[in-house]
């Protein structure tokens, strides 16, 4: 599959920008364009180490107790999944074989017979019904792939059966993401409460292996030349993560200090750009930038909602905030979530009735009418911030774009460290009308985003509630056929964007930037899941 | 009379010193009209700034310099000049409010352990040297983690951190009058200590006081800058202008120097010229006495 985005192909990178490089911090325009790519050029040869550069530090290894993105980017490396998400964001076999259902409800993993722990214990079905079992616990972060599971068996030494209450179509794909990492029950166990922690082991199977992490200083991977796969063996023997604030990594890359990051803000690539040393690409990600409502209040008419989204300057905040590297978005996820029927879906996407990206005065009539006919709320309305540059600017636009329409908003802001927690604590979420956040699924199926709409789901906290909608989700879900499924998809996406608890703002490609010795790693957002470090390589056959 | 910022900040006691012996009354009479027009600037904003302040225009983004704003747009098209004149209000209004709870605090702890002397003097010395020894950051930090962060818990938190820098001074200040004749003459006559210290003594050491908090101004601008460039003081859409250079900050990597140089110039100017203000005030008060 040729992943690209549909209404760009190419993102621009505003000429104003670009110009600085040449004429030293004046104005300019013309344009300089990266294609979207899946994936960067085949390495010539090994590599000794690379330095990696991560947004932060991993607050914790255990995914099923947090999974951030600098987590996944390090694990995903090191924790292979049932089955495998691939560069071009399609799903294949992973440990499992192949995964098939019987029937309506039921969903059969064959595991691959050659499928390996690190010290070469075979991968059990025990293994497996294990590792689900504390996925799905409640609290756990992937508990909400397995709401319709009913049960998890062991019906041979290498096959697993799922019993679900309904068919779900999104099941399997799931397996893909961190719901389907297969511990090493053994190694989980021997470390007890130090799992996930610096002093914990990695307990799984994967091209490399968990060999230190330094709390702030480094997380160090070194390559399993005992790993089960040789197809995935990997090039590099040693992946050496740190952190720092993405002002300090694009002067790694700059400098040559590291090889390579994927970058947390897209407009970070801008400046990098310059570098004739520093490759820069994108790729197609599920991500976009949205405005999550919560239960509040002040914006649970959704003609306030729809109101604030006409008035949002969306093209701006694209060149404010990300260097004209994201793209005024309609809905709440990528292109790169569409996996199958993409044509459909672009022509759904085509047909919405978008958001507008520059707001004009017909829109702010529009808006404005809306919010009179629903009322003012009487309380100012509160946008959540944490001094984040990208999210302190989409703050910044919609306190604009509120005024402009009759809307009182202000800004609170809150520590970096408590932001995640709006996910997680309603009493946060009281004290605010909307946060800004950039969600991800990893999923390419878009009914794997549009359940989070259904009145029982654990993130529809603006308390939208649609019994047509709740139906649809489950029909969708029970949806094996690709085309059924795709048309009860763009139905879903229809009732979101009309309803629109979640505002989208700009869907931002993933942004790769890598130092001119190293070559391979994939551009799209599969980094989060695949083992991408094993693709790296050298660029040229010399080593290091 | 320069003392150590209760946040680490830079002092400028040593150069201000040169200026001094170097006859710099050009540079006092440069420093006051700037100070005296930044003030200006502060009370009129709404008619001296040529835009809102806060006015998005995503059209105008990074403009440099020149005829439609002069000192150039920030990251969001806001208008830099129409910025850091609004932003002089809480920037000015936030150091004083802090230094107006420090000096109601510090000046009261000092003049009570110089006039009481004793074990008054011994717990509140040990007091203030505990709050002296203790980082003034790592306090301020404490305080905003326990009352969250915004400019109000800010000028708070810096106030009670800038409470025993101000009541050692006091105190030394208090000691050297306590000694002189006048004071015993009014013990003699029976005037309560209350009254000694609210009507002659504090009254008395207010020339060396004056000087020594309009030079704590500069530094008290500069603590909060420093919380609000670290996200702890002042809040989106404030155009404060420790928050301005923290918003400029991105603009750096991108090339675009002016969205955190020209907040950081005026924090520099205005520091620097409260630094040499403050000093030449105190030497004459002083001299006058």
């Amino acid at each position: 599959m040729k992943d690209r985005a549909p209404r760009r192909s190419r993102a621009v990178i505003p000429a104003a920008v670009l110009a600085l490089a040449v004429t030293a911090c004046t104005a300019p325009p013309a344009g300089t364009e990266i294609d979207l790519t899946t994936t960067t050029a085949a390495p010539a040869g090994e590599l000794d180490s690379v330095t990696w550069m991560l947004p932060s530090e991993p607050t914790s290894l255990d995914l099923d107790a947090n999974g951030g993105t600098a987590q996944n980017t390090v694990l995903a490396n090191v924790c292979e999944r049932l089955m495998r998400v691939a560069p071009d964001l399609s799903i294949g076999p992973g440990l499992a074989e192949y995964a098939e259902w019987e029937d309506d409800d039921t969903v059969v993993f064959r595991l691959n017979p050659d499928a390996a722990f690190r010290d070469g214990a075979p991968i059990t079905a025990d293994d497996v019904v294990w590792s689900m079992e504390r996925h799905s616990a409640e609290g756990a972060e992937e508990s909400d792939e397995y709401t319709n599971v009913e049960r998890i068996e062991a019906t041979g030494e290498r096959e697993v059966t799922v019993t679900m209450t309904q068919r779900d179509a999104v099941f399997v794909p799931a397996m893909a993401g961190n719901g389907g990492i297969v511990y090493d029950r053994r190694a989980l166990e021997a470390d007890g409460d130090a799992y996930g922690t610096p002093q914990g082991s990695d307990a799984c199977t994967g091209p490399y292996r968990l060999a230190e992490w330094s709390s702030g200083s480094r997380v160090v991977l070194e390559r399993d030349d005992a790993y089960w796969n040789p197809e995935k063996a990997a090039n590099v023997a040693r992946v050496e993560f740190r952190w720092a604030v993405e002002n300090a990594v694009v002067n790694t890359l700059n400098t040559g200090e590291s090889d390579g990051a994927y970058l947390d803000t897209a407009s970070a690539a801008v400046p990098l750009l310059r570098d004739e040393t520093v490759q820069v690409y994108q790729g197609p990600s599920t991500n976009v930038w949205s405005l999550i409502t919560t239960e509040r209040g002040g914006l649970a008419d959704p003609r306030l909602r729809r109101a604030l989204s006409l008035a949002l300057e969306r093209d701006g905040i694209s060149r404010s905030a990300f260097g004209g590297l994201a793209e005024p978005w309609s809905t709440p996820l990528g292109p790169g979530g569409w996996g199958y029927e993409r044509e459909r879906f672009e022509e759904a996407y085509e047909a919405l009735d978008a958001a507008p990206s520059d707001p004009g005065e017909r829109e702010l009539e529009e808006a404005r009418a809306l919010v009179e006919e629903a009322g003012a709320p009487e309380e100012p309305l509160v946008i959540a911030n944490d001094g984040e540059p990208a999210r302190t600017i989409i703050a910044n636009a919609t306190v604009d774009a509120a005024a402009k329409i009759g809307l009182e908003m202000r800004i609170l802001t809150v520590p970096r460290q408590q932001f995640g927690s709006y996910y997680v604590d309603p009493e946060l979420r009281a004290q605010v009308d909307l946060f800004s956040d950039e969600y991800w699924i990893s999923k390419n199926d878009p009914v794997g985003f549009y359940k989070n709409g259904a009145s029982d789901a654990g993130v529809n906290y603006s308390g939208f509630a649609d019994e047509d909608y709740d139906r649809l989700v489950k029909e969708a879900q029970a949806a094996t056929d690709d085309a059924e499924r795709a048309e009860l998809a763009v139905e879903l996406q229809e009732r979101w964007t009309e309803a629109m608890p979640w505002i989208p703002v700009v869907q931002v490609p993933t942004t790769l930037a890598m130092g001119p010795e190293v070559t391979g790693a994939p551009a799209s957002s599969a980094f989060l899941f695949y083992p991408w470090a094993a693709d790296l390589g050298a660029r040229e056959d010399e080593g290091r | 009379m320069t003392a150590q910022s209760p946040t680490g900040a830079v002092t400028m006691g040593a150069g201000i010193r040169d200026v001094r012996r170097n006859g710099g009354r050009g540079a006092l009479w440069v420093s006051s009209g700037f100070l005296v027009a930044v003030v200006l600037a502060a009370l009129f904003a709404p008619v001296v700034a040529p835009a809102d302040p806060n006015a998005i225009d995503f059209g105008n983004i990074w403009a440099p310099p020149g005829a439609d704003h002069w000192l150039g747009t920030d990251q969001m098209g806001r208008d830099l000049l129409s910025r850091v004149v609004h932003g002089a209000r809480e920037s000015l209004l936030g150091p004083l409010a802090l230094l107006v709870l420090a000096s109601v605090l510090g000046v009261a702890m000092g003049t009570l352990a110089a006039w009481r002397r004793g074990w008054v003097d011994v717990l509140l010395a040990r007091v203030t040297d505990v709050m002296y020894a203790f980082p003034g950051l790592l306090f301020v930090v404490l305080v905003i983690a326990v009352f969250g962060s915004g400019m109000t818990t800010a000028v708070i938190a810096l106030g009670l951190a800038f409470t025993p820098i101000i009541a050692k001074f006091t105190r030394s200040v208090a000691l050297a009058e306590c000694s002189k004749p006048y004071i015993d003459a009014y013990r003699v006559q029976g005037v309560s200590g209350l009254v000694i210290c609210l009507r002659y003594l504090i009254p008395n050491m207010a020339p060396a006081l004056l000087g020594y908090l309009v030079v704590l101004f500069g530094e008290g601008l500069m603590s909060l800058a420093t919380l609000s460039f670290l996200g702890f003081g002042a809040q989106p859409p404030s155009s404060e202008w420790g928050l301005m250079v923290q918003e400029g900050q991105s603009a750096l990597i991108q090339g675009v120097l002016w969205p955190a140089l020209v907040p950081g110039a005026a924090i520099a100017l205005v520091v620097v010229a409260f630094n040499i203000v403050g000093v030449r005030v105190a030497d004459r008060l002083n001299s006058r006495r």
